[in-house]
């Protein structure tokens, strides 16, 4: 990877090695995939015309905890605001979030990332973003790494050292991407800054 | 409160000081400390959203880090409630509350 430098006024631009357009594009997918599972109606609903009309949208947290992580209470000791308040922005923060990851996924495959096909992309896959783009990316690559950093345990400082010192080979490959999403996210905002 | 009944001078003074006093304690937006988040992008996020300056942005940042959190804004309720679904997009871990300074 060559990280993010500022181009022009108002534009950044990276350079993405096959396989790590790849692996950006699979973590992205299953972002993805968990937000639609929770955006999607019950299909439980007792009425479906309710579930269209988005009545069903859920008071409660999600269970999954990388969900949870994704869509956080806004409230913090007020579990009748904390509801209301999910229940009226969560599907909304849900779609931001899907949109994001998809920007993301659009700008790999602009730049040359063949999504049917990747043994088929150019190598390497050159992104160049504006300002919108740009957004998009630090929004999307920051709900990947809290995404990584749940599955890795990490709740605190504590728990991303011991990570990051794991002799657990299956730990260390996903630290060693979650490190190096925080280093792609680095260089963006050094180039933005 | 708001009590119609025996509207006696002296009784009905006292709540409604009390009223006034709550609806104008404001409310706070609080970002909280996550062992995720990159301190640059955070710092980033106070700047480009809030529209804070370099150090302001950069102080609120240690604040939370070493604090574990900050008060990043203050307001109507319904503003803070826009700063925390903004803040919920960024990835920022936030929540809202009356001031209880």
């Amino acid at each position: 990877m060559r990280a993010f430098e500022r181009r022009k006024r108002d534009r950044v631009r990276a350079e993405f090695e096959r396989a790590e357009a790849e692996l950006l594009v699979n973590l992205l997918g299953q972002v993805i995939e968990l937000l639609r599972d929770r955006n999607a109606p019950e299909e439980s609903s007792p009425d479906p015309l309710f579930g269209q009309l988005g009545t069903t949208a859920s008071s409660l947290p999600p269970e999954d905890p990388v969900l949870r992580r994704l869509l956080p209470d806004a409230y913090r000791d007020d579990d009748d605001s904390a509801a209301d308040f999910r229940r009226f922005t969560e599907r909304s923060l849900s779609t931001a979030k899907v949109e994001n990851a998809q920007a993301l996924v659009a700008s790999l495959a602009a730049g040359g990332f063949d999504l049917d096909d990747p043994e088929q992309s150019v190598d390497p896959i050159e992104v160049e973003l504006g300002e919108r783009g740009a957004q998009a990316w630090l929004r999307s690559l920051t709900d990947v790494r809290l995404a990584l950093a749940v599955r890795l345990g990490i709740e605190s400082e504590e728990d991303a050292e011991a990570a990051a010192e794991s002799d657990d080979p299956s730990v260390a490959v996903v630290v060693d991407i979650y490190e190096w999403l925080g280093f792609v996210q680095e260089s963006l905002v050094q180039a933005l800054d | 409160m708001g009590r119609v009944s025996t509207p006696s001078p002296i009784e009905v003074d006292e709540p409604a000081t009390d009223e006034v006093t709550e609806l104008d304690r404001p409310w706070v937006t609080i970002v909280w400390n996550d062992p995720v988040n990159l301190m640059s992008y955070v710092a980033y996020v106070f700047k480009s959203y809030f529209g804070y300056d370099d150090a302001t942005a950069n102080d609120l940042m240690m604040k939370v880090h070493h604090d574990g959190r900050a008060v990043v804004a203050t307001g109507p309720r319904e503003e803070m409630e826009r700063h925390v679904q903004a803040m919920h997009e960024y990835g920022l871990w936030a929540t809202l509350q009356r001031d209880d300074a």
